[in-house]
């Protein structure tokens, strides 16, 4: 193997737009503080309010250097589009913490220290993960331990069973009320699994040998622990009535499945177990029947003022954000419920209006074609697999979050990635991009 | 000598949201790049030996080897149950030099080695050698492959 000992180059120069993005953010929050004034050089903002930017500058800087050092070979572009989007998040947070009707200034600093414990992150993968083999060999353990997680978040909210409670997905660590969202963390181990499981069966998986009506099965041996596992990750997710991550979980195996195996049957066959999954969460939970019935008469004004209250304001957020938005800073997001999380795309659609809303969607986009360019790269089906999983955990976060933002699809709480406010998310989010990272450098 | 502020935030707000369009476009040009470098160097993607296809056990047969188990076929590849085959199966169903695969003209052929049970493709016994592509089933003896590219 020839070492090619290169500087990153390109992945430094792309680093230098978040950094300016940082800045700019900064000098026209400070700016909008005192609108009324002329600009002079007394009014400009003195230099320590921009130390959050600076942070997160060196952070990323620190992030550069250390993946010349650890994987000089790894793709160059991830880096720079995850900061970005950090970038923006912590804006945000920002932002939003310290509008008034929020009132919690230190908020951007807090995301500000969970972006850099998840650069953090993302360095110890691409470091741990050298030699990829310990991860593929511990698959099975490594489904047990997210499951096992998920499962004591289960059981500690049956103990404290609270009906109301739309969401059962918290832990809680230690008497400082550290709590973490376990779930963020099942989807990589899930990932692991499934890429695991599906580069080993692959071949029978994909050609089939038991004809049932028409269409060749594959052998229950090879098909059987596929369907277990989903089941499970699936109950589980809907007993922590987090629908969401069971339609994620669901979405991310039919990719993974179709891109092991190039069959559109297992699609199509996902789809129709989708649709009796809905019918039968519909008929059983009401939180469902309530969250789709807003779709559909969101206006209505009984609905507008009560359930559907966060859906319509967050569209009137949208509405008068208009194609250029009102600018950082100038806009009213937290009249929008949980405007620093579940909405941030409406807060951020409302000040950097559509033109911004669309580059964040091809930030996205671009995401999650590097993604699918680091799989087509990669070494063998286990790696490929591995990208293809992580890569599509970021797509279908992105679509279902924003579909349901925008009343396109009920409303679920997934975080945007690494724009929500929210430590275990943007964490999680690095590690995967930490994992795409160590594939791209361990391409063929 | 006041700037206005107003203007000054307008501008910001112009510029706040190029940076982010100037990001995609520099990322879209940096992979157009790379792409036009791996298309130029083939080369890149190839591994150590040279391996012009698999062969992918569906029936193991009495063999131990494990279905759904991928085996490189190279330009010149044989099988039979003398260890000196490319692939050995060990089983009594199948003769000492059994079936050669050959890669000619971008293709793969199959040719029966006159064993004592027969060469199968795509369940018909071969007198001749056949061209194979990627999904044809091959029969060795009690053990059953599958073309994969």
């Amino acid at each position: 193997m020839i070492y090619r000992r290169r500087y990153r180059w390109t992945e430094m120069w792309l680093l230098l737009f978040p950094a300016a993005f940082l800045i700019l953010a900064l000098l026209e929050l400070e700016l909008t503080q005192n609108a009324s004034t002329p600009l002079t050089r007394n009014t400009l903002p003195p230099v320590d309010v921009f130390t959050p930017a600076i942070g997160l500058m060196i952070a990323l800087a620190v992030t550069h250097v250390l993946l010349n050092l650890f994987a000089p070979d790894s793709d160059q572009t991830l880096l720079p589009i995850a900061g970005t989007l950090a970038s923006i998040g912590v804006i945000m947070a920002l932002r939003i913490g310290s509008s008034p009707g929020f009132d919690v200034p230190s908020l951007g600093t807090k995301q500000l220290a969970w972006v850099i414990v998840g650069l953090g992150f993302c360095v110890g993968t691409v470091v741990l993960t050298r030699d990829l083999r310990w991860v593929r060999n511990y698959k099975y353990t490594w489904a047990a331990v997210g499951l096992a997680l998920v499962g004591i978040t289960l059981v500690n909210a049956l103990r404290h069973f609270n009906t109301n409670a739309p969401s059962r997905d918290v832990l809680s660590i230690g008497p400082g009320g550290f709590s973490f969202q376990p779930s963020e963390l099942v989807k990589i181990c899930l990932v692991v699994f499934f890429a695991g499981y599906l580069s080993e069966n692959q071949e029978m998986l994909s050609a089939g040998s038991v004809p049932i009506g028409g269409i060749k099965f594959p052998p229950l041996k090879q098909l059987g622990p596929l369907l277990f596992m989903l089941g499970l990750a699936l109950i589980i997710a809907v007993g922590i009535r987090e629908l969401g991550l069971a339609l994620l979980i669901f979405g991310m195996v039919l990719s993974m499945t179709y891109a092991a195996t190039n069959r559109m049957t297992y699609v199509f066959g996902g789809l129709a177990l989708f649709t009796v999954g809905s019918v039968l969460a519909f008929s059983v939970f009401s939180y469902a029947r309530v969250r789709l019935a807003i779709v559909s008469n969101a206006f209505d004004p009984n609905v507008a003022t009560n359930a559907g209250y966060q859906i319509v304001q967050g569209l009137i957020a949208f509405a008068s954000g208009g194609v250029f938005g009102s600018g950082l800073g100038l806009g009213h997001p937290t009249f929008v419920p949980a405007s620093n999380t579940d909405y941030i795309a409406a807060s951020f659609g409302e000040e950097f209006g559509f033109a911004g809303l669309l580059a964040l969607l091809g930030l996205f986009m671009l995401l999650v074609f590097r993604g699918m360019y680091v799989a087509i790269r990669a070494r063998d089906p286990f790696n490929q697999l591995m990208a293809v999983g992580l890569t599509s955990v970021f797509a279908l976060q992105t679509l279902v979050i924003l579909a349901g933002n925008l009343k396109l699809m009920p409303l679920t709480g997934v975080p945007l990635p690494f724009v929500a406010y929210g430590g275990s998310s943007v964490i999680a989010n690095f590690i995967i991009i930490g994992f795409l990272l160590r594939l791209s450098e361990n391409k063929a | 000598m006041g700037l206005d502020t107003y203007s000054v935030l307008l501008i910001l707000r112009i510029v706040l949201v190029a940076i982010l369009y100037l990001v995609i476009l520099r990322v879209v040009g940096v992979a157009r790049r790379e792409m036009r470098v791996a298309e130029r160097a083939p080369g890149l993607v190839t591994r150590g030996k040279d391996v012009v296809g698999h062969l992918v056990v569906i029936d193991s047969g009495s063999t131990p080897l494990r279905p759904g188990a991928r085996l490189d076929v190279e330009p010149i590849t044989t099988i039979g149950r003398s260890p000196t085959n490319t692939i050995v199966l060990d089983s009594t169903f199948v003769s000492t030099e059994h079936t050669r695969i050959l890669f000619r003209d971008r293709s793969l052929w199959v040719e029966d080695m006159s064993s004592r049970n027969g060469t199968l493709v795509d369940q018909n016994r071969i007198t001749a050698p056949v061209a194979v592509t990627p999904g044809t089933i091959l029969q060795v003896g009690d053990v059953r492959f599958k073309f994969a590219v």
